[in-house]
């Protein structure tokens, strides 16, 4: 779907009352408050206490591809919004053991992004980080989170998916299997055998993710993203310098990109010399590396995109379908 | 209009050509028919490329090509000077080198450089701390002085399919993003959207090689920019000026490798180039971005820079461009060059040892200095004028085909890193030996 088919809804919103006022907003509003409802309910059931971490700050997480942050003038200071929470939920493992947060984000993406249907400037993410954990785990939760709000929202939500025209049996492999992982240069060499070529030292790209996401029937992780390609908080492999020990969770269906998250760089050295790897001025981040030098929690999290689940979930062309007033890049809206 | 001063560079001529063209390529027209004019020797030869001499063939088996290929004898017209330049489409292998934020290239010099060199279609390369300083021309008040103001003077005024503009980031730009800035700004797009917008990460500076940017500022502005540069009382502690001194950024083999690799990524549709100060390892460093994927890299020898530096750095610190081209030997990618550039000859030296094009710095800044409207035009005009004429006495008829074999120094230009080849071409009806 989505790259693949012709869209049924107008790429852009409508005006505000058309968009706040339609049948698809309504269901598909209603199915993420279930959805989070979800969500909370499973992650504290999995040990984790809400936090809700800062919206502005002196710095935020550069690790966005390309994307603009935001500027704010803080009493003569420059401060950002935040792109991602990352920073703050490393730190906020000083307090509990294990935290999730419903972030808002702001990230003035490039402009070419406003066609890719699963791109907002502002949205939403389910941000989780569990002190002493593994990758491995990490994943776990990640998944155990969409399957229990896909659950959930087969479970109570049926008449809002009749209102989408998404069948409940799309979730029948994901509710019933395990998600399966592949490692990026696998990922790149199943790309190079349907014919498209990536960047073996890059992200998947928007197309090489929408191909292999489109012959999948249920999510999946791609894993050990090589290290140019992520911020310097996705933490090296010692083991296979260069390979980090991260990964991606796409969705199927052609829905792409989900969530990223992995284990945490969190001893000082490496964290320093992994941001001018990122080209990063250390000076910036002094709140930051000085809790770092006094030492941080090891550990391992990811930040699920809200908007993007709901939209695979839902089945709505657009990432902006499952926001009451959604901010699509470079599209002015209030 | 201000004045504007390089001492050291040979402004006068500079003027002149800014001024005339073409016409200055030549003497004085008067002289013609009276005057006997031979060899004029140089009081000292400054630097080794000075010193080089380019030296045409008897036996020319590429005017042959070209020969054959016109059906006439080849012209010095016939040279195509249009050119790959890190990605981009030049029409002369030719660029724009950046002027940084110092005070000469803000005063609206900056944007007329920008509006001739698009007109002549050839790269240019802005911004080096342009945005902590004079801000990007957004929200902010900058107008021509921000780089916007640059880039859209400059894509007002380019053709299409030729040309390009390489936004400079180095680590205090960074807390600017100004790359993210300009990836996600609508005026860029028809930039982005040609291909033609690069993004050139700042390793180090030409004039002061192993130091950050300097530029003197008033102390009001000091105030203002006191949370991104360090500020230094140089001048004394009541003087109404302070040294602004950026760092100039830790840079490992993985961190400059990384580095790149986080450009590609993190902007796929941008060409990444790596601007690299004349140390002395730039073999090495040069071979590392080209592998990691540069599309260019580019060197400024010791005696290129507009921008302020300590007279001790000036004088002795950095490799001699000349020196940068013959460590590098046969270039793994594309090579660009500055120092001292500003006329065809050097340029053409540059381009045999190596270079795909040659950055004006200095010479482009003095030129919009005398005439904003047409003295870069002009500058260029002559420089490409002397350069159709020394390749096409090379026997060839572009750029790119100029190498080591066409360059002599009297103590040899190390060939044996940058060995020619002989041209072996088929002349239909004879056999090749």
């Amino acid at each position: 779907m989505d790259l693949m088919r012709t869209d049924s809804a107008p790429a852009l919103p409508g005006s505000p009352r058309e968009h706040l006022t339609s049948d698809t907003t309504r269901a598909a509003l209603r199915v993420q408050h279930v959805m989070l409802d979800a969500a909370r309910a499973y992650l504290t059931e999995q040990g984790c206490t809400e936090v809700l971490l800062p919206i502005i700050g002196p710095v935020t997480d550069p690790g966005a591809r390309g994307a603009k942050q935001v500027d704010v003038d803080y009493y003569g200071h420059r401060y950002k919004l935040m792109t991602s929470a990352i920073l703050y939920k490393q730190a906020a493992l000083t307090t509990f053991d294990r935290i999730f947060c419903i972030a808002p984000n702001v990230r003035l993406e490039p402009l070419e992004t406003a066609n890719t249907s699963r791109h907002l400037a502002e949205f939403h993410q389910i941000d989780v980080e569990l002190s002493g954990a593994s990758r491995t785990e990490a994943m776990a939760v990640a998944e155990g989170a969409v399957r229990a709000m896909a659950r959930r929202v087969v479970e109570t939500a049926r008449p809002e998916l009749d209102v989408l025209g998404r069948d409940p049996d799309a979730f029948i492999d994901l509710l019933g299997e395990r998600f399966e992982a592949r490692t990026h240069a696998q990922a790149v060499d199943d790309l190079a055998e349907i014919g498209h070529q990536q960047n073996p030292d890059a992200e998947i790209d928007w197309q090489g993710e929408a191909l292999l996401s489109a012959k999948a029937s249920r999510p999946f992780f791609v894993t050990d993203y090589p290290k140019g390609s992520r911020g310097f908080y996705d933490r090296e492999d010692p083991e296979r310098p260069g390979t980090l020990r991260n990964f991606d969770l796409l969705a199927p269906e052609g829905y792409g990109e989900l969530a990223s998250g992995g284990e945490r760089e969190h001893a000082y050295g490496a964290i320093i010399a992994r941001m001018r790897e990122t080209g990063e001025n250390p000076a910036k981040y002094r709140w930051y590396l000085d809790m770092v030098r006094e030492g941080i929690p090891a550990s391992a999290g990811f930040g699920l995109g809200l908007q993007r689940v709901t939209r695979y979930i839902t089945g709505v062309d657009h990432a902006w379908q499952t926001v009451a007033f959604p901010k699509v890049p470079g599209v002015v809206a209030p | 209009m201000s004045t504007l001063h390089a001492g050291g560079f040979p402004e006068a001529v500079v003027r002149d050509r800014a001024r005339r063209g073409t016409a200055a390529v030549f003497p004085d027209r008067a002289e013609y028919g009276h005057a006997l004019l031979g060899a004029v020797p140089e009081p000292t030869p400054p630097d080794v490329l000075d010193a080089a001499q380019l030296v045409p063939p008897v036996f020319m088996p590429q005017r042959l090509e070209k020969l054959i290929d016109l059906a006439r004898e080849p012209l010095h017209s016939d040279v195509d000077l249009a050119t790959e330049v890190g990605g981009f489409r030049a029409a002369l292998p030719l660029y724009l080198s950046a002027f940084g934020s110092t005070q000469v290239a803000s005063v609206n010099l900056g944007a007329a450089a920008a509006r001739q060199a698009g007109e002549l279609g050839i790269p240019m390369v802005v911004g080096e701390n342009v945005v902590p300083v004079n801000g990007y021309g957004r929200l902010d008040d900058a107008g021509g002085r921000g780089l916007r103001g640059r880039i859209t003077a400059y894509a007002d005024s380019v053709a299409d399919g030729v040309g390009g503009v390489a936004v400079q980031q180095s680590t205090e730009d960074a807390d600017a993003e100004v790359w993210n800035l300009v990836y996600s700004d609508p005026s860029a797009l028809p930039l982005l959207e040609t291909g033609r917008l690069a993004f050139e990460l700042k390793v180090g500076q030409g004039a002061k090689p192993g130091l950050g940017g300097m530029t003197v500022v008033e102390s009001a502005t000091a105030d203002r920019l006191a949370e991104q540069f360090a500020m230094e009382p140089v001048f004394g502690e009541d003087a109404d000026r302070v040294l602004r001194c950026a760092s100039p950024g830790t840079f490992t083999e993985e961190i400059l490798r990384q580095q790149i690799r986080l450009m590609r990524n993190n902007f796929p549709r941008a060409k990444a180039w790596v601007k690299l100060h004349p140390g002395r390892d730039i073999a090495h460093a040069a071979a590392v971005a080209w592998a990691a994927g540069a599309d260019a890299v580019t060197v400024d020898g010791a005696e290129g820079g507009t921008g302020w530096a300590p007279t001790a750095f000036l004088g002795g610190v950095g490799l001699p461009l000349a020196e940068c081209l013959r460590r590098i030997g046969v270039p793994a990618g594309c090579l660009m060059v500055t120092g001292r550039v500003w006329e065809g000859l050097r340029a053409a030296k540059c381009l045999a040892a190596g270079a795909r094009a040659t950055g004006l710095g200095r010479a482009a800044l003095i030129a919009v200095h005398e005439d904003p409207e047409r003295g870069l035009v002009r500058l260029v005009e002559a420089l490409a004028l002397e350069l159709r004429l020394l390749v096409s006495a090379m026997g060839k008829y572009r750029p790119g085909e100029l190498d080591a074999q066409d360059l002599w120094h009297p103590e040899g230009w190390d060939t044996t890193v940058n060995l020619g080849r002989e041209p072996m071409i088929s002349v239909p009806g004879r056999e090749t030996p």
